[in-house]
């Protein structure tokens, strides 16, 4: 089944390529996009319906009622800060729908901190061939961001 | 079934970077292997999924356990290793 994975924020969606961490851009995580947030605070939205199985202050797991899941990843080296600046608004174990709010933060301080606030958005042990449509350019929080066969 | 039970160097544990990396490795290994912590359930070693829903923080002991087959105490020992480096050093 095709599934559709929708942006968590509002900015650029760019290529993984472009994510200032080896690991994270020759998708060692996994195939997926990016987005560069607009720097102003916001919430971190569920990219698909299903449970949320990993909730951290910088990153996030939703897994799908097929059992794909998808990992939202709020900066880069961002488990450092340790929280700071993160407010979860959901509970691990929640059943989301799409776009449900998951956590607040503000990619400004964590750029002022030194840190990249580009947040890798990854299809967990999928192939990269099964993933398409990946969109560049302006995206909404819950705009579509990519395909997953 | 070869076993082993480690400590995790990684002061993060195994979040994304290292978990890709121990995965990745986990990956290239001719058995199926499984990761638990303390007396919990052991989960698929070669899923980032699985791994990463396992959240297991620096400091922590884990336990690899490989299926009975050619190369499997070597897998167990390859992962070990690797999990008693600091991935993010």
């Amino acid at each position: 089944m095709d599934i559709s994975i929708s942006s968590p924020l509002t900015g650029t969606a760019i290529g993984l390529a472009q994510v200032p961490d080896p690991v994270f851009a020759g998708s060692m995580v996994g195939p997926g996009a990016a987005v560069d947030p607009e720097r102003a605070p916001q919430v971190a939205v569920a990219p698909i319906a299903g449970r949320l199985v990993k909730l951290k202050p910088h990153a996030f797991v939703v897994q799908s009622e097929d059992g794909r899941g998808v990992l939202v990843h709020l900066g880069i080296d961002t488990v450092n800060l340790d929280g700071e600046g993160f407010e979860l608004i959901a509970v691990e174990g929640d059943v989301l729908h799409a776009g449900q709010p998951i956590v607040t933060w503000n990619p400004a301080l964590v750029e002022a901190g030194g840190l990249s606030p580009v947040s890798p958005v990854i299809a967990l042990d999928a192939e990269s061939a099964a993933i398409d449509a990946i969109v560049n350019g302006a995206v909404a929080a819950g705009d579509e961001l990519f395909h997953w066969r | 079934m070869p076993e082993r039970t480690v400590t995790v160097a990684c002061k993060v544990g195994l979040h994304a970077r290292p978990a890709a990396v121990f995965v990745k490795k986990a990956k290239e290994l001719p058995v199926p292997v499984t990761v638990a912590k303390d007396g919990g359930r052991p989960v698929n070693a070669k899923s980032m999924l699985a791994v990463m829903s396992l959240d297991v923080r620096g400091g922590e002991r884990v336990t690899l356990a490989a299926a009975d087959g050619e190369g499997a105490a070597a897998a167990v020992d390859e992962l070990a290793e690797l999990l008693e480096t600091d991935l993010d050093g």
